[in-house]
């Protein structure tokens, strides 16, 4: 099955219900149906055929679901782009990916207009608010065309996103998502729509984010009505979650922190949420321990994956949340609450293995890889880190550590490589690096995650300075602003007489983040 | 009757129907009437 299909059966079964609340505006399955296909159309005219990539560069809002189902509808290929991302990174990526066509929201046209002289590929740029001038408007392109549907030729291995991720190493990655890894993952986990059963889901990260692009699939199938924020904002979370009387929400964990942070959770009603979901980084057991306490009435749901397996692949259930039974058993779950990431979902196998790539024992930490029909098959024009990521039988290297018990619980260790996660966030610190080494007065420079209890981890720049040159943290800091995303910023900087290498030269980043793990606490 | 929205499961072969129509009579696979799915135990993750 394709995605695309989601949409006709929840659109057959509930019609008129809606399938997005959005700042007042409300949209039944039966008008998403229509304007996506208007929309499809629309892009026939533009040229875009079967394979085509399609960019969305806006934050959430109903467009960027218009959009994915008009592009899937056609075959082409959506690729949201991380609206928080600077010039130079919105310009790798859409060159990257080869863009036809661009929707972008008014605000980001500007930056658009120093980059996209340089992007001929790019034939159209559509605004999504406002018309402005050298782009399509949106409500145009919707309006004046015929609301029939296309009928392009989608096969199930199809790809029908392409969503770009944060390496250990240099630029994000092209991850290609197939119609069937979304599907397999939809129809075998989440009920689908039904006429008497309601479900109301507050959309809190973004739809760059593959949380966000499967949480909007599953809502779709499943008949639930999606309520759309711009972006997270701990008090609007609150307020949306009491009007809109939500049920379900996804959060990161330092989201999760902040609403339980917020001096008006006391005074919120929150009782019509039932299920809160929580993943992309680790979640300190502190902050899951008092949410589950504060709000005794919500099942949690500990659900990770990565955008390299189109999502969730292990899940940590409500009933693991629920602290009961004999001490032994109470002492198993606290322990499993923790750190543990549940247990794989039966179309994924998991397994640990030590450096040589042998299999381990159950509580022996080494890598987790994962493998089934759901991952990726490998990163978009680029067999070199594909081959790094897979292995020759079709495992996926997570670059995760941990370790799995024997009742088939998987436990996180901590990241295997130098990925930093903050805020869900995965920064690479290569990218951080490659600005930095561009700063005239900088020698060299490492770039680590230190622990934050906000964040869960904040990028801390270890420098070295060319001889006889002078400069403070602030100035580094204030360079990165304009040329990296605000999340990739270094929040400290650090100067050292030289960095630890080993023999072989290499910088010995380990050795960095234990000297450097204290400074945030 | 078959109900709108509910999935059927072939008890022989295992094929699964969505109705998305409601309409006359029940599904029929492998010459048997077809068994409706009861939801899931476990909410989904999303």
């Amino acid at each position: 099955m394709n995605t695309t299909v989601f949409l006709n059966i929840a659109t057959a079964i509930c019609p008129d219900r809606d399938i997005i609340s959005f700042e007042g505006k409300h949209y039944s399955f039966a008008l998403l149906n229509e304007r996506s296909n208007r929309l499809a159309n629309a892009l026939a005219g533009l040229g875009v055929k079967h394979g085509d990539r399609v960019g969305m560069l806006e934050v959430n809002c109903n467009q960027h679901i218009e959009v994915y189902f008009a592009t899937a509808k056609l075959g082409a290929i959506f690729v949201p782009i991380n609206f928080r991302a600077k010039a130079d990174e919105v310009s790798y990526m859409l060159d990257n990916a080869k863009i036809k066509v661009l929707f972008a929201g008014s605000r980001y046209i500007q930056m658009l207009d120093t980059i996209l002289p340089k992007l001929s590929f790019i034939e159209n740029c559509v605004s999504t608010d406002k018309k402005l001038d050298g782009t399509l408007a949106y409500e145009t392109l919707v309006s004046s065309s015929v609301p029939d549907e296309v009928a392009a030729d989608i096969g199930d291995e199809d790809i029908t996103i392409l969503m770009y991720t944060a390496g250990t190493t240099g630029r994000p990655k092209g991850v290609p998502l197939r119609h069937s890894a979304f599907a397999g993952y939809v129809i075998g986990n989440v009920e689908p729509a039904n006429p008497i059963v309601e479900e109301r889901n507050l959309l809190s990260v973004p739809l760059y984010h593959i949380a966000g692009i499967q949480a909007m699939l599953a809502a779709v199938y499943g008949g639930r009505t999606l309520v759309l924020i711009r972006q997270f904002e701990v008090k609007e979370w609150m307020r949306i979650i009491q009007e809109e009387k939500v049920s379900r929400t996804m959060l990161v964990p330092t989201m999760l922190k902040w609403v339980l942070d917020d001096p008006d959770f006391d005074h919120a009603d929150l009782s019509s949420l039932k299920v809160i979901t929580y993943g992309s980084a680790s979640m300190p057991f502190a902050v899951i321990k008092s949410a589950i306490e504060k709000m005794p009435w919500v099942k949690f749901i500990n659900a990770f994956g990565q955008t390299e397996t189109a999502s969730t692949i292990t899940v940590l259930g409500p009933d693991d949340h629920v602290i009961e039974g004999t001490e032994e058993e109470k002492e198993k779950k606290l322990k499993r609450l923790s750190a543990s990431i549940g247990k794989p979902l039966s179309d994924v196998q998991i397994k640990i293995v030590d450096e040589s790539g042998q299999s381990l024992p159950y509580n022996a930490v080494g890598e987790i890889l994962a493998k089934g029909a759901r991952i990726m098959s490998g990163y978009w024009k680029d067999d070199e880190k594909t081959a790094r990521a897979k292995t020759k039988d079709g495992w996926l290297k997570t670059g995760d550590k941990g370790w799995v018990d024997e009742d088939g619980y998987v436990f996180l260790a901590g990241r295997g490589d130098d990925m930093i996660i903050r805020g869900g966030e995965n920064i690479s610190p290569e990218e951080v690096e490659d600005v930095l080494h561009s700063h005239p007065d900088i020698e060299e420079t490492a770039v680590i995650g230190i622990p934050d209890p906000e964040w869960g981890q904040e990028p801390c720049a270890v420098v070295t300075l060319k001889n006889g040159k002078t400069t403070t943290a602030e100035e580094i800091m204030e360079y990165c602003r304009s040329r990296l995303a605000g999340f990739k910023r270094p929040r400290q900087v650090i100067f050292v007489e030289s960095l630890p290498r080993n023999t072989m030269g290499k910088v010995l980043r380990k050795e960095l983040r234990t000297n450097y793990e204290q400074l945030s606490k | 009757m078959v109900q709108m929205g509910k999935r059927y499961k072939c008890e022989e072969c295992g094929t699964e129907a969505l109705c998305t129509k409601v309409g006359e009579g029940q599904p029929i696979c492998c010459e048997k009437e077809m068994e409706v799915l009861e939801p899931k135990a476990l909410p989904s993750s999303d």
